[in-house]
């Protein structure tokens, strides 16, 4: 990967130097608790590397936290590869996200080996419809939390509203983030408007 | 083997488009794999999305073992699996030398604020998308519903995983 030249080499020494197996297996308990997305992790993950470990600063992982929420993919691999990669260079971001997956693709591997043959059995598929049922709630909850963040003006209720249209029409969803995020760039302006508060600035 | 691929390309889809990850991703999800490619049914996708919200790690990982794992066996796993997070460490490998000023970029800004924008929008989609082929009679409304309510009222009190797992257990004794 070419890319490794960039590495900025003292960002891999700062602090002390971890080793490869301490960084997977720590991020592999990292991984074994997410349960409930990449924002539950980010605030573990400074508790245990921030706070008891020390392996970064506070600074650090504010900046790492901000960059990983924006770049698509899920928060909690992007958030791993670049604390490893602030650790340990490349490898180190390939270690921590490898970490961070373990579990989840381990505990996957075995639900469907496993338990899958028996999803239409009465008592499992009820349970599995009572959890995709809440699930639907639990969706609702997100758009909630997400529209209390942002602001009442009239760019995100363009973007928001041109992003409803462009699914009602039944458009790929992708396109819908295509053209949000390219009218979004073209209508809001920093002078404009404050921030909309971020899920960064609530971690901490 | 075409349909490996096939799975590859949605994979790498759901990867670049799962802004802001977990539930988001489940429209997008919805879209590829029960609309367009029907790798799966409805009530399939739910399960799965069921699975992995009460198992650690993101849903996209999740769902894209899973499916990997049915259409082609362990090795169909390991590859959706390392699909779906591929384009997101492409891009962080890419991004490492102007990682320092990223967060500041006003450009970067921008783009951010459009983004959470538009998926707000996809998440109020999904809320009816997902919620019109979950939710098929009143129970299940019932539950959905409170499910959303207790979410709110007793939010950073009661852990998401307790509140999905409550209505499995529900679900139970009711379906």
């Amino acid at each position: 990967m070419n890319s490794s030249k960039h590495d900025d080499p003292s960002a891999s020494g700062r602090g002390k130097r971890v080793s490869y197996v301490s960084l997977f297996f720590t991020f592999f308990r990292l991984g074994l608790m997410t349960f409930g997305g990449g924002f539950a992790m980010a605030a573990v993950l400074r508790h245990e590397i921030v706070l008891k470990r020390r392996w970064l600063t506070e600074r650090d992982f504010i900046d790492t936290l901000s960059i990983a929420t924006s770049i698509p993919g899920a928060i909690a691999v992007n958030l791993a590869f670049l604390e490893g990669r602030r650790l340990r260079g490349l490898p180190g971001g390939f270690t921590a996200a490898a970490g961070t997956m373990c579990p989840s693709v381990l505990t996957i591997l075995l639900i469907v080996r496993f338990v899958a043959p028996y999803f239409d059995h009465p008592v499992i598929a009820a349970f599995l419809k009572g959890c995709a049922v809440a699930v639907a709630g639990q969706i609702a909850f997100a758009a909630l939390s997400f529209a209390r963040r942002l602001r009442r003006n009239w760019q995100n209720i363009t973007v928001c509203g041109t992003g409803l249209i462009i699914l009602g029409m039944g458009l790929h969803p992708f396109w819908a983030v295509a053209t949000t995020t390219l009218l979004g760039y073209l209508i809001m302006r920093k002078r404009m408007m404050p921030y909309d508060s971020t899920e960064a600035e609530e971690i901490k | 083997m075409q349909k490996l691929l096939l799975l590859t390309v949605s994979f790498v889809i759901i990867g670049i488009g799962a802004y802001g990850g977990g539930l988001v991703t489940v429209p997008l999800m919805q879209h590829e794999l029960v609309e367009i490619r029907n790798f799966l049914s409805m009530e399939e996708m739910s399960r799965i999305v069921a699975i992995a919200q009460i198992t650690p790690g993101p849903i996209s990982v999740n769902a894209a073992t899973f499916v990997g794992y049915r259409v082609c066996g362990l090795g169909g796993a390991l590859l959706t699996s390392a699909v779906v997070v591929l384009p997101a460490i492409l891009i962080l490998s890419g991004l490492s030398h102007i990682q320092e000023r990223m967060a500041a970029n006003p450009h970067l800004l921008r783009v951010r604020r459009g983004l959470r924008a538009g998926i707000l929008s996809l998440l109020l989609f999904a809320t009816w998308s997902y919620g019109r082929g979950v939710v098929t009679a009143f129970p299940e409304l019932v539950i959905a519903i409170a499910a959303f309510l207790i979410l709110t009222l007793f939010e950073k009190k009661v852990h998401p995983l307790a509140v999905i797992a409550g209505a499995g257990l529900v679900g139970i004794l009711i379906f």
